[in-house]
C-alpha cells in the first residue's frame, strides 16, 4: 500500500499569494494513497527539508511529491534529501506550482483548484515509481585523439601531462597538419614550424603517448569510459623498428616526379618518402601506388641501399584494437580547390592557385626555398591578386558560412608578399575585413598602413588570360569603378571545408555532423567542445573553420573534460534509462532504427544447448540517453523508460 | 453556457524545451489561462499516441503537444520522430472525426515563455469557441453507465 | 484459365524437384465461392491447388504465424501485388529471411488471373514501382474521399456507428500479416491503454490504435476488412494513411526490402505546416 507524503511550499509568499496551500494540503491529506500532507513556508530551506526527511521517517513514506517550483529548480534537492532519510531519491517526484501555476495566474480559485491537480496527478504518477538506483561504469583511463595537427598534438600533450595515457593516430606519414605547412603565423609572423615542431617532438618523446602515424580509425564500439577501437595500421613497407630515419633510400629513389601533397603539388616527391624535412616520425613510408617496384616488380633500389635492411615489400595493413575511456576527435579540414568557379578558370591557369600553395611558397622550406615565385615559369609576380570569399559566403554557388581564418591569413599573405618583393603591389579583393580577435584589427591596419596592401571592397566578375598576364576584372564598391588589373599571379582563399571522408568518420566515431559536413557540438555555447555522445569530444576545424589560437583553446580544453573524466574511478549515471521486456519481444527493430545513440542492441536468446532460439533488443545503459523515443515506437509496450514508464504517464494522466 | 465553458485542457510537452519554456513564462510573471495541465516527459519522441488517446479519455476538450524547435532536441532527433509520428496521427484522428482543431502542436523553446503563454491564451480561446466535446463525451458516459 | 494452372504445375514441380519444401496456395473452400489456405508438402497434394479470381486473400499472414519459416528450408507463396509488397515490409522488419520464400505471383484483374514474372521479392521491384505511380488514385479513394468531405461532426457519428459494431473479436488483428506481435497492445494490462470492454469508446481505441500500428505498414491486402464478422470498412482507414504516408513522406509501403519504416526514418525537411 503506497504511503505518499505531499509537501506544499509556500515559496515564501510567491505560492501562496495565488494558491490557498493550506487547502491544497489538505484537500490531498484526503486524496487515496496520501500517508501525509503539510504546506511550509519554504521547502527548500534547511528546516524545510528537515520536515521532509522527519515524515518520511515517521510515517514510512513510499513516495513524495514536493510541490513548489520546477524541478528544473529544486529536484536534486529533495531529491538529496529523500536519500539522506533513507528513502529512494527516484520515489520523490516535483509538482510545479509556481512556474506553471502561480505565477502566471491570477485567479485564486483557479489557481488553487490547478495546483490540486497537478499535485494530484503526481501523488497517481510517484505511486508507480520504481526505486533506481545510480549506474555505474568502469573508466578505462586512455584517450585516443584522432589527428595529429596542432588540435590533436596540443590535445595529446596536455592529456599526456596530466598524467594519463594517450593514443594518437595520424592518417598522413607525419603529424603535424595544415600547421606544419604554413609560412609564417598571423598576428604575430612567428615562423609557423619553429613553434610546432618543437610540439611534435615532445608528442613522439612523451612516455605516456602511443603515436600512430599512417594509421586510421576503422571502427568505434562500446560507450562513454569503455571505448573499444579498432585501428588500422597502413603497411609502410619500412619496418621503423630497423629504421633511422638517414635518409638514403630517398636519395636514390627513382620515382621523383610525385606531386608533393605537403607542397600542395607545387613541389615533387619520391615514392619512398617523408612529407616533409621535419616529420615526426622521421622514417620514411612507400607510396605503393608510385613505387616502381610494386608497379612493375622491378627496381628493389631503396632495398638496396638501406643500411639497415629496413625495407619490406611484403608487409600488409595491419589491425589492432585498443580500449578506450575517451575520444578527441581533432580530424582537421581541407581547403577547397581552385577549380570551383568557371569566372575564375575553374583550375585551368597554372598561375592561379589557392591560399595553402602560397603558404608554401612563402615558406623557407617550400618548393621555392621562400620566394614567391610563379607556379608557371618560375618569374617573381610584380603583381599579385588576392581573391576572398571564394567559395565562402556564397549560398548561390558555394557554401553558406564564413570560413573565419581567410581575412586574416590574406592580410598575412601580402605582407610576406611584400616582405619578399619589395617592389611588387598586391590587391586584395573582399566583401568585409572580418579581423575581430586580440590584435588582429591592428594587424590588418599594418598590412594596409604599413605595407601599403591594397584592399577594394568588391568582387571579381572574371579572370581570364592576356599574353603570360592573368586579367582580373572586378568592381570596387567603395569608388563604384570597374576595376581591370592585370596581375601575374592569383591567389584564391577559397573555403575551408570539411576532410572529405568527414562524414564517414562522424558515422564510425557516432558523432553528428551539421550541413557542411562540420561535427556538432553537444551545445553552441554552453557545450562547446563536447559531443552528444558521451566520452567524445571535439577540437579544432572539424568542429568548425578556426585559427590556430584557437584550435589550440578547444584542444585543451577538450583535454580538460578527457582529464575530469578520468578523474573517477567509475562514473556515475542518471538510471533514466530504457529497459526491454525480452518475454514479448518480437524484433521488429523499430527501436534500433529510432534510436539517435545507438543504443539498441540485437541479442541472442539462445536454449540450453546454445541454440539461438530468438533475437530480442537490448539496451546498452552506456549509451542509452533516456530519451524514450524507443518507448514510443514499440507496439507492443515491451520497451520502456525509468522515471517516465507507461505506467507512471498512465497513472499521471488518468490521476488529472 | 459557452461563456462559463472552461476548457480541459492537457498538454505533452518535453523537459528540455517547452517545459523550460512553461518555466520561463513563469519567471517572467506572464499570465494565461488556467486551463491546461502540463505533462512532462523528457522528449517530443517519448509521447506516444496513446498519451493522447487517455487525455481525450479524461476528457480533455483540447490537447497540446509541444517541443523543441528541429535541429534544437536535446536527444538529436527525437523531435524529427515525433513530428512524422503526429503528421499521421492527427490525420487518423480527423478522418474518424477527431477534429484537428482541438490537437494543437507547437515548438516552443526554453527561451520562448512568451510564445508558450500567448499559445495558451489562444488555444483556451479557440477551444472555449469550440464548445466541450460532447461527441467524445457521449462515449465517456456511455462507458460508465 | 491456362495460365493459372501453369502457376500450380510450377508448384508442384518445385515439390518433386524438392526446390520447396513447402507450398502455401490456395485451396476449394467450404462454399462454391470462397478459398483457402492450403498447406501442401508433396507434389500429390499440389493437384489441389486452385488459383482464380476467388483468391483474394494475402497468404502472406502464414508465414509470420507459428514460427512457420523455422520448420521449412524454403516456401513456395502464392501471392499478389499486395502479398510481394508484405514479403518486403516483413523482411525489413526482420520477421522473414527473404530469401527462404519462391514467390509464385499473380494478379487478379477484371475477373482474369495474370501470371507474374519473378520468383525472389528483389525480382518485383519493378511492379512495385509500376504500383506506385497509380496508387491511391480517385477512383480507389472515392470512397475516403466521400467520408472525408462531411463535416467532421458527421464524420466522427460515421465511425462512431461504425465502431459500435465492433466485438472486439481481433480477427482484422489475426488476419493482417503486420499484426505479428507476440503480446498485442489490447493485451497490455500494465497500463490497460486501451479499454477493452465492449463500448465504443473501447472500440474507438482499438480502431485507432489498430490503423496507427499500421500507418506506413499496411499494403492493403484487404485481409482486415474481409475477415471482419460486422463488415467495419477498415480499408477507408488504412487507405486514407496509405495515401497520407505516400503524399507526405514519398513512401510507398513495401518497395523494398531494405526500405526503412516510415516512423523509425525522417527527413529533416519533412513537412510541418500542422506545427505552431
Amino acid at each position: 500500500m503506497a504511503r505518499i507524503g505531499v509537501f506544499v511550499c509556500h515559496c515564501g509568499e510567491n505560492i501562496s499569494a495565488t494558491v490557498d496551500v493550506e487547502r491544497v494540503a489538505e484537500t490531498l491529506a484526503h486524496h487515496p494513497g496520501v500517508a501525509y500532507s503539510t504546506d511550509y513556508k519554504y521547502m527548500c530551506s534547511d528546516p524545510g527539508q528537515e520536515l521532509i526527511r522527519k515524515a518520511i521517517r515517521e510515517h514510512r513514506l513510499t513516495g513524495l511529491v514536493v510541490s513548489a517550483c520546477s524541478p528544473q529548480m529544486h529536484e536534486r534537492t529533495f531529491r538529496k534529501a529523500c536519500a539522506e532519510a533513507g528513502l529512494n531519491p527516484y520515489l520523490c517526484e516535483m509538482a510545479n506550482i509556481r512556474e506553471h501555476c502561480s505565477w502566471v495566474h491570477t485567479d485564486k480559485e483557479q489557481a488553487t483548484e490547478k495546483a490540486i491537480e497537478i499535485i494530484r496527478s503526481l501523488v497517481e504518477k510517484v505511486k508507480r515509481n520504481n526505486e533506481l538506483h545510480p549506474i555505474h561504469v568502469p573508466v578505462t583511463r586512455r584517450a585516443l585523439v584522432i589527428g595529429g595537427g596542432i588540435a590533436g598534438i596540443q590535445a595529446a600533450l596536455d592529456i599526456a601531462n596530466a598524467g594519463q595515457e594517450v593514443v594518437l593516430v595520424e592518417r598522413q606519414p607525419s603529424i603535424g597538419g595544415h600547421m606544419a605547412q604554413l609560412s609564417e603565423t598571423f598576428p604575430t609572423l612567428d615562423c609557423s614550424q619553429c613553434i610546432l615542431t618543437p610540439r611534435m617532438v615532445e608528442v613522439a618523446q612523451h612516455p605516456k603517448i602511443k603515436l600512430y602515424t599512417y594509421a586510421e580509425v576503422e571502427q568505434v564500439s562500446g560507450f562513454i569510459g569503455n571505448f573499444k577501437v579498432k585501428l588500422r595500421l597502413k603497411a609502410r613497407y619500412v619496418d621503423t623498428e630497423k629504421c633511422t630515419g638517414c635518409g638514403l633510400c630517398i636519395t636514390k629513389c627513382p620515382a621523383n616526379k610525385i606531386p608533393s601533397e605537403f607542397d600542395c603539388g607545387l613541389g615533387n616527391r619520391t615514392a619512398i618518402y617523408t612529407p616533409f624535412a621535419q616529420a615526426v616520425p622521421n622514417k620514411p613510408v612507400i607510396d605503393s601506388d608510385n613505387c616502381i617496384y610494386f608497379q612493375k616488380g622491378k627496381c628493389k633500389n631503396c632495398q638496396r641501399v638501406c643500411p639497415t635492411d629496413a625495407i619490406n615489400y611484403e608487409m600488409q595493413d595491419e589491425f589492432i584494437e585498443i580500449d578506450v575511456g575517451a575520444i578527441i576527435v581533432a580530424s582537421g579540414f581541407d581547403v577547397q580547390d581552385t577549380n570551383i568557379y568557371g569566372e575564375y578558370g575553374y583550375g585551368r591557369y597554372p598561375n592561379i592557385i589557392t591560399s595553402l600553395q602560397f603558404e608554401r611558397l612563402a615558406s623557407a622550406s617550400g618548393p621555392t626555398g621562400g620566394k614567391i615565385l610563379r607556379p608557371s615559369d618560375g618569374k617573381e609576380p610584380k603583381t599579385i591578386v588576392f581573391i576572398q570569399c571564394v567559395g565562402s559566403r556564397d549560398p548561390a554557388k558555394g557554401l553558406k558560412y564564413c570560413s573565419k581564418i581567410c581575412c586574416m591569413y590574406t592580410a598575412k599573405h601580402m605582407m610576406l608578399y611584400k616582405h619578399k618583393v619589395h617592389d611588387g603591389q598586391a590587391y586584395n579583393f573582399y566583401m568585409d575585413i572580418r579581423a575581430a580577435g586580440k590584435g588582429y584589427d591592428e594587424f590588418v591596419r599594418r598590412a594596409i598602413e604599413e605595407d601599403h596592401a591594397c584592399y577594394l571592397r568588391g568582387r571579381v566578375s572574371k579572370i581570364y588570360p592576356d599574353g603570360d598576364k592573368l586579367i582580373v576584372r572586378g568592381v570596387d564598391t567603395l569608388s563604384g569603378r570597374p576595376m581591370e588589373i592585370a596581375a601575374d599571379m592569383i591567389v584564391l582563399a577559397t573555403a575551408a571545408i570539411p576532410q572529405k571522408d568527414a562524414e564517414k568518420l562522424a558515422q564510425t566515431v557516432g558523432v553528428g555532423y551539421d550541413e557542411n559536413g562540420f561535427f556538432n557540438e553537444a551545445h553552441p555555447k554552453l557545450r562547446p567542445v563536447e559531443t552528444t555522445k558521451a566520452g567524445v569530444f571535439l577540437a579544432g576545424a572539424c568542429q568548425a573553420p578556426k585559427d590556430i589560437p584557437e584550435t589550440v583553446a578547444q584542444a585543451s580544453a577538450a583535454a580538460s573534460k578527457v582529464i575530469a573524466l578520468f578523474s573517477n574511478d567509475e562514473l556515475e549515471r542518471e538510471p533514466i534509462i530504457a529497459k526491454v521486456d525480452e518475454t514479448q519481444c518480437v524484433a521488429c527493430w523499430g527501436c534500433y532504427q529510432a534510436c539517435p545513440y545507438g543504443a539498441i542492441e540485437k541479442k541472442d536468446i539462445t536454449d540450453r544447448a546454445g541454440n539461438i532460439i530468438k533475437q530480442v533488443a537490448q539496451v546498452n545503459a552506456g549509451l542509452c540517453q533516456g530519451c524514450g523515443i524507443c518507448v514510443a515506437f514499440c507496439r507492443s509496450d515491451c520497451i520502456d523508460l525509468e522515471g517516465f514508464s507507461e505506467q507512471q504517464i498512465y497513472a499521471q494522466v488518468m490521476g488529472m | 453556457m459557452a461563456d462559463n465553458f472552461e476548457p480541459r485542457i492537457i498538454a505533452f510537452v518535453c523537459n528540455y524545451c517547452t517545459y523550460a519554456g512553461a518555466d520561463l513564462a513563469g519567471t517572467s510573471r506572464l499570465k494565461y489561462p488556467a486551463n491546461v495541465r502540463i505533462v512532462r516527459l523528457p522528449c517530443t519522441g517519448r509521447i506516444s499516441p496513446l498519451f493522447l488517446l487517455k487525455a481525450l479519455q479524461k476528457g480533455a476538450d483540447g490537447i497540446l503537444v509541444s517541443g523543441c524547435h528541429p535541429g534544437d532536441c536535446h536527444f538529436i532527433s527525437g523531435n524529427y520522430h515525433a513530428r512524422r509520428r503526429w503528421s499521421i496521427f492527427r490525420t487518423l484522428l480527423d478522418f474518424l472525426g477527431i477534429p484537428k482543431e482541438r490537437i494543437w502542436f507547437s515548438w516552443v523553446s526554453a527561451s520562448e515563455g512568451r510564445k508558450f503563454a500567448d499559445l495558451i491564451t489562444e488555444f483556451t480561446e479557440n477551444i472555449k469557441q469550440l464548445g466541450p466535446f460532447t461527441q467524445y463525451d457521449k462515449l465517456i458516459k456511455e462507458m460508465s453507465e | 484459365m491456362m495460365q493459372s494452372s501453369e502457376l500450380t504445375t510450377k508448384a508442384k514441380e518445385y515439390l518433386r524437384i524438392a526446390k520447396v519444401d513447402l507450398v502455401i496456395g490456395y485451396l476449394e473452400g467450404t462454399t462454391k465461392d470462397r478459398r483457402r489456405a492450403g498447406f501442401i508438402r508433396s507434389a500429390e497434394e499440389a493437384d489441389n491447388l486452385v488459383l482464380d479470381e476467388r483468391c483474394e486473400d494475402n497468404l502472406a499472414v502464414y508465414l509470420v504465424k507459428e514460427n512457420l519459416l523455422a520448420r521449412y528450408k524454403k516456401v513456395a507463396i502464392f501471392l499478389n501485388p499486395a502479398g510481394i509488397r508484405t514479403i518486403n515490409v516483413l523482411a525489413s522488419e526482420e520477421q522473414i529471411e527473404a530469401d527462404k520464400i519462391v514467390i509464385l505471383g499473380f494478379e487478379i484483374t477484371g475477373g482474369d488471373v495474370r501470371i507474374l514474372d519473378g520468383e525472389s521479392v528483389d525480382d518485383f521491384s519493378e511492379l512495385i514501382a509500376q504500383l506506385k505511380l497509380k496508387a491511391f488514385d480517385s477512383e480507389q479513394m472515392a470512397d475516403v474521399d466521400e467520408i472525408d468531405s462531411l463535416d467532421v461532426d458527421k464524420r466522427f457519428e460515421y465511425w462512431r456507428g461504425e465502431f459500435s459494431k465492433c466485438i472486439k473479436c481481433y480477427a482484422c488483428r489475426q488476419a493482417c500479416p503486420m499484426c505479428y506481435c507476440n503480446r498485442c497492445i489490447v493485451e497490455c494490462n500494465q497500463p490497460q491503454w486501451i479499454c477493452r470492454s465492449a463500448h465504443t469508446l473501447g472500440n474507438f481505441e482499438w480502431n485507432i490504435v489498430r490503423a496507427f500500428h499500421l500507418a506506413g505498414r499496411c499494403v492493403g491486402c484487404g485481409n482486415c476488412e474481409r475477415a471482419c464478422p460486422v463488415d467495419i470498412p477498415l480499408m477507408k482507414i488504412n487507405r486514407k494513411l496509405g495515401k497520407e504516408v505516400l503524399d507526405r513522406f514519398d513512401y510507398f509501403v513495401g518497395s523494398s526490402k531494405d526500405q526503412q519504416a516510415v516512423l523509425t526514418s525522417f527527413k529533416q525537411d519533412d513537412p510541418q505546416e500542422f506545427i505552431l
